[in-house]
């Protein structure tokens, strides 16, 4: 492995600084939980010149809730802290199923939420170092063209990577926000944005990364509204239960009023390089009664365009099952 | 007749195992004696080797199929702590590889970290050469030729085509259809390697990751430029091997060459991934059968074509027909070839491939007829114990009480969740071989130790070693200190083929018998009895005829003034047996609006004759179950055939079962009158997968050909029934 520096920041402020200073030439990455970056460093898809390691910025960790009701997760908090919370898990049980769902007790136990949402592609040509991809500074998808069982079928184009986490669709699916801190002071050095805006799909941005994080900025904190009066699920489909990623897994938010939704959260994982908001099929369900019907009408809404390549074309029936066992679930709640 | 049987013949009482009522060990659990080793880490196994002035090595794998590398070895060469770097070019052809993974290189250095280092630095250009990854591309017109004689070769045929093509016009219901398996990997917890303990001079000892302690010193003899007899084995613990272990292998021939170069000892265990690409593999399958039944239930016919997909190696297969009997049958063997790493030996060498097709064709037969498939398939073998067993499998998961019998319901009454039951049968042969020594001895201080040049490869022969001792000294097991995995130990034979227990168990009652019987022989006067008249039980010796006359253990042992009593003993062939059945049945539930599948339970009822320890053979059976679970839900070895790049090396991508994925396991050793032992590694192993399969299909309609059987293709076999 290539030699690196390591800092120890002990405060956000501290961390942009050590960041700014690094000279542009040195490659410089910030590692929270590691359980990503370390893997890429092994494999030499990632050789950094310098890490700034995140584990004593203490005002990155924990969780706060407000008296409004209102969660602001540190980006450091693991995820073991965040599946472990008597809040979490009874009032925000959609983040707390998905988070429930990443990796291995000991990742989640190292894992933070910020690395989470940060971690890149799966795919196994990204993954392969003699594999020249979009995503490595290549001018090829070998997927769009090769073994496509694990890849995108919405919104692929130039790169067919899905988006790894299975977080991320549950804080869309909450309406959850994150918080940016970059160099300078003041207003101009903080963005908050909704957790969607926060991915990029290839083609609208630049193709090897997945989000809008600029050199010397890090997250710091994903906030989740107060969800009273929703109900929410995550559902995904893994081959292998013990540890793996997700085939395709959907994050449902319903806000009901007798037997009908009056307000819809649909976000897919596992099907598109982002965590892909149903915006069409949420519409559709305002309003409706969950019955067999709905769930067929919101399954063919939700995937209208999907273009499989060669070997996924089952992730769309896949996907629709999901849909429905996922609003199943929910309407069957008190 | 040999020497020791004549001898028995003038008047030894013969050699059996015993009053199973008296027996204090064999046939009995027995927790094994390493468990509390294994469970601390105290047990050392050959990656824990650490020598003074240990270097560490590490080889480079080509990653491509076939390409012709030019390497650069100074700038490794350059690096400080970096001892030896050498090419691997042995067998390369004017300078191509064959193979995707074949080793180009290896270094030695003082730290893991270092070689690592070293092997990234050497510098290496890949001309690429046109390479077969896959069948099809072996099979595509102007393929590429991995060997000098082409890419498919068809071998001898067995029946009568004409024959069977006739009977299949004649049946009520025939099924023709295409079986194909992927290559699945060993994947041993510890990867396959050596520490060579070299340092010039004319001796070495070898430590090895293998299941043949004897067959190390051969090779590594030959590699280190040493006499034969001049190298020792080691093997204290080894870290699973399932087949993949039996011959010495590419990295401890590595290691040798670096010792030899840097004269220094080298540890050289491989990097997890270059361990996907280089230690072979079970071999992929692509079989073509078409199979035909009267509506009585009767296996008429079954037309069988088979391709194994060995890589660069013929793969395995026993043969169709395989366990059933149909009134005639025609088989065509053969095998195609690719630029991947030669299969090789696993855990039943090509049953399980073939248990996949043939009990899915039977299935697919029985449903055809609308016939219940647990009936179809014992009214078509012929041992009564197959009938046997198989009820005894059906009760365990509650066929009777199963209202999908007669088959899958309809798609329209399909359930969300639907549950199946599906069943298997295995076939092995095994036994015993002589060839082992173990030496037994006695001391004047009570001690007493088992050893034998065998090793134990997990599966608890360390245990029997002492217990079959203990048994004939009348001793608790741990009275007996066993002593395997060192070449000077004696002979024995490589762990493979379920033949561990049952050539080495024979030899260990062996000696223990004779121990007793020269231990008895020096007492007798002693105690002022005829040795025939004594006994060893409950930690004494005591005569028969007169419980007065006795010796506890360590009084009778100090008696022994002159030294110890140390005999060898060989295999019996009257202890050993081969032959062994199995059924196994498997229960599972099948998510139809996602393709997920969980396997709830699987039973296994399976003879091997006497268990000599009980509880270490439902442990192989629950093993057995628990691999054909994991290759029939999730292994497969993937690799790019456009750019040859093996896609999914590591244990992220390679889906191996883990404790979430694994079903309630029942595992019965069947009631088998045969008082002799024989091995159990191979036949548990064998048809749990295609139980799945079966039960799947069970539950839902869902007829997958293709292994693993993954929710993508559950759901487009659901498609295709609407």
């Amino acid at each position: 492995m290539k030699q690196f520096r390591m800092s120890y920041p002990t405060s956000v402020e501290q961390t942009l600084r050590v960041l700014a200073a690094t000279p542009p030439a040195g490659d410089v990455r910030v590692i929270a939980g590691g359980q990503d970056l370390l893997g890429e460093m092994k494999d030499h898809l990632a050789e950094p010149d310098h890490l700034v390691n995140l584990a004593r910025v203490e005002a990155l960790r924990g969780l706060r809730w407000a008296a409004s009701g209102e969660l602001e997760i540190g980006a450091m908090t693991t995820l073991a802290a965040i599946a472990g919370d008597a809040g979490v898990r009874a009032s925000l049980p959609l983040l707390a199923e998905a988070v429930e769902s990443v990796a291995t007790p000991q990742i989640r136990q190292q894992g933070t939420i910020g690395g989470n949402l940060c971690q890149r592609p799966r795919c196994w040509y990204y993954r392969h170092e003699k594999a020249p991809c979009f995503k490595k500074g290549g001018s090829e998808c070998f997927a769009f063209t090769g073994m496509s069982k694990y890849n995108a079928i919405l919104g692929g184009g130039p790169s067919y990577i899905v988006h790894p986490s299975d977080v991320a669709p549950a804080l869309v699916a909450s309406d959850a926000t994150l918080t940016l801190r970059g160099p300078g002071d003041g207003a101009a050095a903080v963005r908050t944005l909704p957790v969607q805006e926060f991915f990029t799909l290839p083609f609208e941005a630049d193709v090897t990364k997945e989000n809008v994080l600029r050199p010397g900025e890090i997250v710091t904190a994903i906030g989740v509204p107060d969800r009273r009066g929703w109900r929410g699920t995550y559902l995904e489909v893994r081959e292998r239960q013990s540890f793996d990623f997700a085939l395709a897994a959907v994050a449902l938010a319903l806000r009901m009023e007798g037997e009908r939704i009056a307000a819809a959260r649909l976000v897919l994982g596992g099907v598109a390089p982002v965590p892909w908001r149903c915006a069409a099929a949420e519409a559709l369900l305002a309003g409706r009664r969950v019955d067999d019907e709905t769930c067929r009408l919101a399954g063919e809404e939700a995937l209208r365009g999907a273009a499989p390549l060669d070997h996924n074309a089952y992730k769309v029936p896949m996907t629709k099952g999901l849909i429905t066992k996922a609003l199943r679930q929910l309407a069957r709640l008190e | 007749m040999s020497e020791r049987a004549s001898e028995r013949a003038r008047g030894a009482e013969a050699l059996t195992w015993g009053d199973p009522a008296a027996r204090t060990f064999a046939g009995q659990d027995s927790p094994r004696v390493d468990g509390p080793l294994k469970v601390t880490g105290r047990a050392r196994y050959t990656h824990d080797v650490r020598l003074p002035g240990m270097l560490y090595g590490a080889i480079l794998p080509c990653p491509y199929p076939k390409a012709r590398p030019a390497l650069d070895l100074a700038p490794a060469r350059a690096l400080a702590g970096v001892v030896a770097a050498i090419e691997l070019d042995e067998s390369r052809d004017g300078g191509w590889t064959t193979y995707l993974g074949q080793p180009i290189a290896a270094v030695a250095a003082k730290t893991p970290e270092l070689a690592a280092d070293a092997i990234r630095a050497i510098g290496v250009e890949y001309e690429l050469g046109d390479w077969c990854a896959d069948r099809a591309q072996a099979l595509a017109e102007g393929a590429e030729p991995v060997s000098s004689s082409g890419n498919a070769f068809v071998e001898d045929a067995q029946g009568d085509r004409a024959a069977v093509e006739a009977a299949l016009a004649a049946c009520d219901a025939v099924v023709e259809a295409t079986y194909t398996m992927p290559v699945q990997v060993h994947a041993c917890m510890e990867t396959h390697g050596a520490v060579v303990d070299y340092r010039g001079g004319d001796e070495a000892i070898v430590y090895a990751s293998t299941q043949g302690t004897n067959s190390v010193p051969g090779p590594a003899a030959r590699a280190l430029g040493l006499a034969a007899g001049k190298v020792t084995a080691i093997v204290e613990h080894m870290g699973g091997g399932f087949g993949s272990k039996l011959r010495f292998g590419v990295a401890g021939l590595a290691a040798c060459r670096l010792a030899r170069e840097a004269g220094a000892p080298v540890h050289l265990m491989l990097d997890r991934s270059d361990e996907f690409l280089c230690t072979g593999n079970r071999s992929g399958s692509h079989q073509v059968l078409k199979g035909g039944a009267t509506a009585d239930g009767k296996l008429q016919a079954l037309l069988s074509t088979v391709q194994n997909l060995g890589g660069i190696g013929r793969g395995s297969h026993p043969g169709h027909p395989f366990i059933y009997e149909p009134a005639v049958s025609f088989h065509q063997p053969g095998y195609v070839l690719t630029h991947t790493d030669a299969a090789v030996p696993m855990r039943a060498p090509g049953h399980p491939q073939a248990s996949f097709a043939i009990e899915s064709m039977m299935d697919e037969l029985a449903n055809a007829l609308r016939l219940d498939p647990l009936e179809f398939r014992k009214q078509n073998v012929s041992s009564e114990v197959y009938r046997r067993q198989l009820d005894r499998a059906a009760r365990e998961i509650g066929w009777a009480e199963h209202p999908n019998r007669r088959g899958p319901p309809a798609p329209s009454v399909r359930p969300e969740k639907a549950v199946g039951i599906g069943f298997g049968l295995a076939r092995w042969g095994g036994g015993g071989r002589p060839g082992a020594r173990v030496t037994v001895r006695i001391a004047s201080d009570g001690s007493v130790t088992a050893s034998a040049g065998s090793q134990d490869l997990g599966t608890g022969t360390r245990t029997y070693l002492a217990g079959i001792v203990a048994e004939e000294l009348g001793l608790p097991l741990a009275a007996v200190e066993a002593r395997l995995g060192d070449s000077r130990y004696g002979p024995a034979g490589a762990s493979g083929g379920s033949t561990t227990t049952p050539s080495l168990a024979p030899a260990v009652k062996d000696a223990a018998r004779r121990a007793r019987d020269a231990f008895f022989a020096h007492l007798a006067p002693i105690l002022g009895t005829r040795a025939e008249r004594l006994r060893a039980r409950d930690g004494a010796i005591l005569a028969a005829e007169d419980g007065a006359k006795r010796l506890g253990w360590r009084e009778a042992c100090a008696t022994l003034a002159a030294g110890e009593i140390a005999v060898t003993g060989e295999f019996q062939a009257e202890l050993a047996d081969s032959g062994t059945h199995g059924a196994q049945a498997a229960k599972v539930e099948v998510d139809t609006l996602t393709g997920e599948v969980r396997v709830l339970k699987m039973v296994a009822v399976q003879d091997c004759g006497l268990a000599v320890n009980t509880l270490a053979a439902r442990s192989q059976i629950q093993g057995g179950m628990i691999g054909a679970l994991s290759y029939g839900l999730l292994e497969e070895r993937v690799i790019d055939p456009w750019l040859g790049l093996a896609m999914n090396a590591s244990f992220v991508d390679y889906k191996v079962a883990g404790i979430k994925d694994v079903a309630e396991l029942v595992a019965i050793l069947d009631d088998d009158p045969r008082e002799r032992v024989i091995g159990i590694g191979e036949p548990p192993a064998i048809p749990g997968h295609a139980a799945i399969a079966n039960a799947i299909f069970n539950a839902c309609g869902a007829r997958v050909r293709d292994l693993p059987l993954t929710p993508d293709k559950v759901l487009t076999a659901l498609a295709a029934l609407g």
